[in-house]
């Protein structure tokens, strides 16, 4: 017949001939160490995973299940997360394994976990799949409510056995939406655009964690889609003239630049809430389904209902960088000028 | 007088096998994770000889589950990209065709997205599931063939300029129906985007996949292979082929069908990764000679060297992360285009 | 000189009475029409004519006369419309693409290459048909082509590359592919068109050569009126899709003929050799 061709097929046998045995070896998992015992658990998205009972090494694919980690006090446990998990500042240190859209299946390999943490919204099902081909332990979450974050929490800190730590976060995390709750209740809400992407306009739809944070605010999101990420027409947010935009940004100076670099805009001009410098900005822990999106809703809160928060008190601890209004009668944009001095550390909700 | 003898050819195959092995030793050593040599060599010969559960090192399961499935996927598309190349080159009798260049792996996009919509609708089993994505893409890209095919054609027969319009038409047209269902999805989706304009590779593709587009590439390409003598003589025009004794209406839908096949296997599994079909088989010419008999085998090593070449620089440069394959491609591939084209015009 | 070449001759000849007759064309006709609704763009009128192993006949006409579309027919690039063309017995549109190419070789003019290739390359694709689907030239073939331009006296070309030769040199090229393929049929279409005189002369020369050393018939599309009157054992001559006429330069030649398809005032001489000579007058 013809030479070449049956060269390239004795190449392409040998090839599959390797790739058979890869295929042997990896249904006996040649790596893992003599198995201990395991126990089924159904994740958030459904899946019926199999864990192992002690869990001492995990990798987080995402910044919010980091900071959870961190919460519930397991960062002991943490052996790899992503380069974006930036909080608490101690998880920078940790060993990266890429980004939570293409982690690096070797390094995740190479940290020999006994569970990977994922979330539906931020990491890819291809990954997911890659891990169960490897033999690696993988959960996900999916919260789209904060109370669901809450659960959510909970629930994973009883399958890295720590119910306790998990129960403890919940109750802090009720508290104070509680408390926050007691505030606002008789408050009507305000009407807010949460500005997730100015060119495009994107926001939030109704189904997602941070509209339902924005509610727990004291606020509610004018824009009502279906889709996670709705692009919106300027138009229509003409049309409906929010009372409040709000803005999520790790650093406030660069959030403030962004609404007067918008505020010359034609089309965003006549918007009352730009013409009347009516702006929040929030730290982006609002961004993350993880405990810490408790403080930004209370931050939330104080910009948008400053009555509902009487200044009895001394200065009580509050996230640096708050734009957080001293004097509540004053006119807010001379608020946004005072830049509190302080580190980027923020506290965490407890 | 020396035409080509298969000795020659066998000799420079072996010459181009050797730096591909090379390579891809070089390839499983370098990654994110440090392998020795010595570990490597050790764990390959335990796989094949079958040995595999005698593999306890973490670095054998990396190199043998992880980076040797990807290397192997990367030889085949590599492969697949440059034998499609060369094959439409010399359909079109076009120097500056490439792959892609009839709208199929747009096609494949359109195909894939629409399989990945689906996908979200339905629960599937996990074997399953890995295969839709791939699937759709296949048949997105199957479906744009055949359109693509019957607009090429005039008074019944097929025609290269007409095929050619017909694809870059067909080209634009899927583009901007990508262009709009990415605009319209939840964003969630919108994460395949890069995927579809770089090319990846990273995406550990279920065994099953790599069995099916490897034997894909060998059937193809084997297939266009036995066209190889007639396609020197197509080059001159294809009325003068035929009077020569070509068949030129079975060679031409031998050529395109497997062309477009080995196109849709490789787009389905890694996206578009450009410039591999296009400068592979130039670069081979260059080395070797126009004769397809050798362009073709030649083209074949060349394009799987450079994938895997490419696919090592995007998985290390910036490790853990990666960059996409497609963005090292282009990095590479536009200044050698630029230098090819000044050496044909010189 | 060079050893002729040959090949097996082809068994059926028993739809033929004369064993003699190679080609025959048989009240072939053909019409061009892009569009069936349309009118036909051009139509070529049932014609006859034979040819011999040995011959030159030559296919004359102004342009647009249906010259190339005749030997499109004879090539069996085209099926004619009513009619046959038979070379030995057999339809020369039916037969296999590589049987055709053993049978009928056709120099063009100019042959386009996409990538440069040299002058041995180029004469060893006339062997193409030959081969078994995928094959590497073979010892044969190698001889074959090199007798090729040999005989076209073009050997010391062989190596030099396609682009880099002149107009008339490409031309022996081209005829040497020709050779290469040992046909029984040599069809040309305008070959003498972008050569000079001396080189036109020298083709036409090596064509009767040829024509008589390996029995070849050949078949010559041109309007050259000289040439033609000189080398061409028969002619053909055609005017907008008509044939007026089959047969000797010296029967075909008449004054009133000729001046009726060329549209132009023209005196006829015979030479010693019993050969037309062709005098065109201006217009006065």
């Amino acid at each position: 017949m013809l030479v070449s061709s049956s060269i390239s097929a004795a190449r392409a046998a040998a090839l599959f001939l390797v790739c058979l045995s890869s295929l042997r070896a990896q249904a006996s998992s040649p790596a893992t160490p003599p198995q201990p015992v395991t126990r089924e658990v159904v994740d958030e998205v459904g899946r019926r995973v199999r864990i192992p009972v002690t869990i001492s090494r995990i990798v987080s694919l995402a910044p919010s299940l980091t900071e959870t980690l961190y919460t519930l006090g397991v960062q002991d446990r943490l052996v790899g997360d992503t380069v974006y998990c930036d909080y608490p500042p101690d998880a920078q240190k940790k060993v990266k394994v890429g980004g939570a859209i293409d982690p690096n299946l070797e390094q995740i390999a190479a940290l020999h976990p006994d569970l990977v943490l994922l979330t539906k919204t931020l990491n890819r099902l291809d990954t997911v799949r890659a891990l169960d081909r490897l033999g690696i332990p993988s959960y996900a979450t999916d919260p789209h409510t904060v109370d669901q974050i809450i659960s959510s929490t909970q629930k994973l800190a009883t399958v890295l056995n720590v119910p306790d730590a998990g129960k403890s976060v919940a109750d802090d995390m009720q508290r104070q939406l509680a408390v926050l709750n007691e505030k606002l209740g008789p408050l009507p809400p305000k009407r807010v655009l949460f500005i997730v992407w100015t060119e495009p306009l994107i926001s939030v739809g109704k189904n997602t964690f941070i509209a339902d944070a924005l509610r727990k605010a004291g606020a509610t999101s004018i824009v009502d889609s279906g889709q996670d990420w709705p692009q919106v027409s300027l138009e229509e947010v003409v049309h409906l003239q929010p009372d409040y935009l709000v803005f999520a940004s790790s650093h406030s100076g660069a959030a403030d630049n962004d609404f007067e670099a918008l505020a010359n805009r034609a089309g965003w001009r006549i918007l009352d809430a730009v013409r009347d410098r009516r702006y929040a900005v929030i730290s982006d822990a609002v961004n993350r389904p993880a405990p810490r999106i408790v403080s930004a809703i209370e931050d939330l809160a104080r910009q948008l209902h400053p009555d509902a928060f009487p200044p009895a008190l001394p200065r009580e601890r509050r996230p640096a960088g708050s734009t957080e209004p001293l004097h509540p009668e004053q006119n807010p944009v001379t608020m946004r000028s005072m830049r509190l001095p302080g580190s980027t550390e923020f506290s965490c909700a407890r | 007088m020396r035409p080509l003898t298969l000795g020659r050819l066998l000799l420079r195959c072996s010459f181009l096998a050797v730096i591909l092995f090379v390579v891809v030793v070089i390839a499983l050593k370098l990654g994110a994770v440090q392998v020795s040599l010595y570990g490597l060599g050790r764990d390959l010969i335990r796989v094949l000889l079958g040995q595999s559960s005698a593999i306890s090192s973490d670095y054998g399961m990396i190199v043998v589950d992880i980076r040797l499935p990807r290397i192997l996927l990367a030889i085949v598309v590599g492969a697949s990209l440059s034998v499609a190349g060369a094959g439409f080159q010399a359909l079109l009798r076009n120097p500056l065709a490439d792959p892609y260049v009839l709208g199929v792996s747009s096609g494949a996009a359109v195909g894939s997205i629409l399989a990945l919509m689906l996908e979200n609708q339905l629960a599937l089993s996990p074997e399953f599931a890995g295969l839709i994505t791939p699937l759709g893409a296949f048949l997105g890209a199957a479906i744009t063939i055949s359109g693509v095919y019957l607009l090429g054609r005039r008074e019944g027969q097929m025609d290269s300029n007409t095929l050619l319009l017909g694809g870059v038409i067909t080209m634009s047209f899927l583009q901007a129906i990508i262009t709009f269902l990415m605009s319209t999805l939840a964003g969630g989706n919108l994460r395949g985007a890069s995927f579809w304009l770089m090319g990846s590779l990273s995406t550990l593709p279920p065994k099953s996949l790599l069995y099916l587009v490897g034997i894909g590439f060998v059937v193809a390409a084997g297939a266009i292979y036995t066209t190889a003598s007639d396609l020197n003589l197509l080059l001159a025009g294809e009325r003068e082929a035929m009077h020569l004794g070509v068949d030129v209406p079975r060679v031409r839908i031998v050529v395109y069908v497997a062309a477009s096949i080995l196109t849709a296997f490789a787009v389905s599994v890694s996206g578009s990764i450009g410039y591999v079909g296009l400068l592979v088989p130039h670069a081979m010419r260059l080395l070797f000679g126009s004769d397809h008999r050798m362009l073709l085998p030649t083209s074949a090593f060349g394009g799987a060297i450079a994938v895997v070449i490419a696919d090592t620089i995007a998985r290390t440069v910036v490790a853990p992360s990666e960059i996409s394959v497609g963005a090292v491609t282009a990095l590479v591939g536009a200044p050698f285009f630029i230098y090819l084209l000044r050496r044909r015009l010189s | 000189m060079s050893s002729p070449l040959r090949t097996p001759m082809p068994s059926s000849d028993q739809t033929h009475p004369n064993p003699q007759v190679r080609l025959s064309v048989e009240q072939a006709s053909y019409v061009y029409a892009p569009n069936p609704s349309q009118a036909p763009l051009f139509t070529l009128e049932a014609l006859s004519f034979h040819a011999k192993p040995g011959e030159i006949v030559a296919i004359l006409g102004p342009n647009a006369s249906g010259k190339s579309t005749l030997l499109k027919l004879i090539s069996g690039a085209l099926e004619p419309l009513s009619g046959r063309v038979f070379l030995n017995g057999f339809a020369t549109h039916s037969l296999p693409p590589k049987i055709r190419a053993q049978r009928i070789a056709l120099v063009q003019q100019e042959s386009r290459l996409l990538f440069p290739s040299r002058a041995w390359e180029f004469v060893l694709q006339g062997r193409h048909a030959y081969g078994r689907r995928l094959h590497f030239e073979s010892e044969e073939d190698i001889n074959i082509a090199k007798n090729a331009l040999a005989q076209v006296g073009a050997s010391h070309l062989s190596d030099r590359w396609m682009d880099q030769i002149s107009g008339g040199e490409k031309q022996r090229v081209i005829l040497a592919r020709a050779l290469a393929q040992q046909p029984l049929l040599l069809l040309l279409d305008e070959p003498t068109l972008h050569l000079d005189i001396g080189a036109q002369v020298d083709l036409l020369d090596s064509l009767r050569h040829l024509a008589a050393v390996n029995r070849y018939t050949v078949i010559v599309v041109t309007h050259e009126l000289n040439l033609v009157g000189e080398y061409a054992d028969r002619v053909v001559l055609l005017q907008k899709g008509k044939c007026l006429r089959v047969g000797s330069p010296a029967s075909v030649y008449q004054r009133e003929l000729l001046e009726q398809v060329f549209q132009a005032p023209l005196t006829v001489e015979m030479t010693v050799a019993g050969r037309p000579r062709v005098t065109l007058l201006g217009k006065t």
